[in-house]
């Protein structure tokens, strides 16, 4: 239903553009031609001149009544539609016919009326032929049109999606490595080899399983939760060298629960904007927490900072809005984000996925 | 003459990596102090009255930055950064001193030999240098800080917890009785804020009011109709409901 109520108000607006009826008003005017040459050679009457007429105000009469009718009463089914046309195509024949009379009369001396040799009969007759036959090419042609606007609609609709999600993977692995931290993270090591070679090499080798991940530019289809949470706890040991005491953290994660597999990247960004935005700009820092509960197919896992927390003003993050986008991408909306403010400073942010559809 | 320097870096490892660098290319020097943060190396500053300060410019609390523009006429500066291109452009611009994490040796004398014939011919820095450090780090600072004005944050209350949504999720924002309707694809929720405190607050480029008691975030607007009395009917994306435009707001929507 809905799809039809679109196609005759297609044809309504195809019919508004004057392009569209200039092409369409010239190929009925050559129709309505070529049928009064017809009228000449097999018709009642054989003069060309009253043929002509007689064909062209029938047409033009019966084509102002639909486009007029349709422009006013906007039909909205196909139904509606046929039944105004047919009401038009008898109306604009008959007065078509009159005026075609008159402009003879006046302008030719040629005398014609309803009687003369069954006249009146015969064009309304041969009038209506036409005009359907007519009438259904054009709806023919502008169906057609529709059909290939509404492909070609789909198309750029699917081509938004897959372009979004490109868009969304993109931004998610361009958003991952922070130089600041980079950078630091080699000053550090650095300093490391000449003081404590040993503490200086794990943070190396963290640094570059850290790095493999973040980089790699696909990323797997499937991963555990509890991989995605030895990323986070590499990410996490190279940050407490570099915060030392201003930096404490807590994972619970049972080894039941971190088997549910999980997407990757989607609990990093959030420990990297407590560490950015809650702990690392805080003189004192603090400490994270990070745990994951299951309920009712429901994975919850929720990433708490004793931070900073948000200011009414401070700008969301790219990690944020990548976050929630992810998520709907991948499960629509049984995928949330929600943050909220941690008691009594700080910022939690909750993820919750169903764990059927991981 | 013994000249004296203290290190400010919120990262302790960094802190005692300079020193000992510095105290190969430069062993008469005297760190006299270390500061984690900027409150204490203000402090430090203050009391043990240095030479030289080496800044790392982002810190917790107060940033290298904020110290600086305290200290400009005080001591001489040295800002250390990770990775800062703005601010290495413009120390690069106005010739101020300055050394990217991880510090290398050879930067490192460089650094120092310049330190050591300035200090040479005025032990004071100069007047006009301050100026000229406190013009530029207010230029720097207002660059960051520029746009950043505006109400990102809406916060509900959600049984005990305050929620925080992010304002460009929003689809609009609805006058209610005595509080404001917050309407998300999530759902609803209520804040205290009027409609009339959120239209000053909010992005005026991000959120439009359109109604006296609605505010629609722009970005959510699918099109734009006409109702037969003359008014504006909103489609919002993925929504099935409707917003009024009311005539004195029309104009916003006109043809560009």
């Amino acid at each position: 239903m809905m799809e039809e109520k679109y196609e005759t108000e297609f044809i309504f607006k195809y019919w508004l553009k004057f392009k569209n009826i200039l092409i369409d008003g010239i190929i009925i005017g050559t129709a309505n031609t070529t049928l009064a040459l017809a009228a000449t050679i097999i018709g009642p009457f054989k003069n060309f001149l009253p043929n002509f007429i007689m064909a062209h105000s029938m047409g033009i009469a019966v084509s102002l009544a639909i486009l007029f009718s349709l422009l006013i009463l906007r039909p909205r089914t196909w139904k509606l539609f046929l039944i105004i046309a047919g009401i038009d195509i008898c109306f604009g024949l008959f007065i078509g016919l009159q005026i075609s009379f008159i402009v003879l009369r006046y302008f030719f001396n040629i005398f014609l009326n309803w009687q003369t040799q069954n006249l009146g009969l015969q064009a309304i007759i041969a009038g209506f032929m036409a005009s359907s036959v007519i009438l259904y090419f054009l709806i023919t042609k502008i169906r057609l049109r529709y059909r290939n606007e509404m492909i070609e609609r789909e198309k750029i609709k699917r081509m938004a999606v897959e372009k979004e999600s490109i868009l969304a993977n993109l931004r998610m692995l361009q958003a991952q490595i922070e130089p600041h931290f980079l950078f630091n993270t080699l000053s550090n090591i650095l300093s490391l080899i000449d003081t404590r070679p040993e503490k200086g090499k794990s943070m190396l080798l963290d640094l570059t399983k850290y790095l493999r991940t973040s980089l790699s530019r696909t990323l797997p289809e499937k991963t555990t939760l509890s991989q995605e949470i030895s990323m986070i706890t590499v990410y996490l040991d190279i940050q407490k060298i570099r915060m030392d005491e201003r930096l404490n953290y807590k994972i619970d994660v049972s080894n039941n629960i971190g088997q549910h597999s999980f997407p990757p990247m989607l609990l990093q960004p959030l420990v990297e904007n407590a560490i950015k935005h809650g702990l690392e700009p805080k003189v004192d820092g603090g400490e994270i927490y990070i745990k994951a509960t299951e309920d009712n197919n429901l994975l919850k896992i929720e990433v708490a900072d004793t931070g900073l927390g948000f200011s009414d003003f401070d700008k969301p993050g790219v990690g944020i809005i990548n976050v929630r986008e992810r998520l709907n991408l991948l499960f629509g909306e049984k995928g949330r984000l929600i943050i909220e403010e941690n008691k009594p400073h700080g910022v939690r942010a909750i993820i919750e996925v169903p764990i059927n559809d991981l | 003459m013994i000249y004296k320097a203290i290190i400010a870096d919120d990262e302790k490892e960094l802190r005692t990596y300079l020193k000992r660098m510095l105290a190969e290319v430069w062993p008469q020097l005297e760190i006299c102090g270390e500061a984690a943060n900027g409150k204490s190396a203000l402090e430090m500053i203050d009391s043990l009255s240095p030479h030289i300060a080496f800044l790392d410019i982002k810190m917790p609390g107060i940033s290298g930055l904020d110290v600086a523009k305290h200290i400009a006429g005080i001591c001489r500066i040295v800002f250390i950064t990770a990775f800062d291109q703005y601010a290495v452009e413009a120390f690069e611009r106005e010739a101020v001193d300055y050394l990217v994490k991880p510090v290398t040796k050879e930067r490192l004398l460089q650094t120092v030999n310049r330190l050591k014939k300035q200090l040479q011919s005025s032990p004071e820095p100069p007047a006009d240098l301050a100026e000229m450090i406190k013009k530029l780090l207010t230029g720097l600072q207002g660059n960051a800080n520029a746009g950043f004005r505006y109400l990102q944050w809406i916060k509900t209350q959600h049984k005990e917890n305050v929620r925080l949504i992010p304002a460009e999720e929003v689809d609009y924002f609805q006058a209610g009785n005595k509080y404001t309707l917050v309407i998300t694809a999530e759902g609803e929720s209520l804040i205290k804020k009027s409609i009339k405190e959120l239209s000053q607050e909010l992005d005026p480029q991000k959120f439009w009011q359109i109604h006296r008691g609605t505010i629609v975030n722009v970005s959510k607007i699918e099109n734009v109709g006409r109702s037969l009395t003359g008014r504006g009917v909103l489609k919002l994306k993925k929504r099935s409901d409707t917003l009024t435009v009311s005539r004195q707001y029309l104009h916003l929507f006109k043809q560009m």
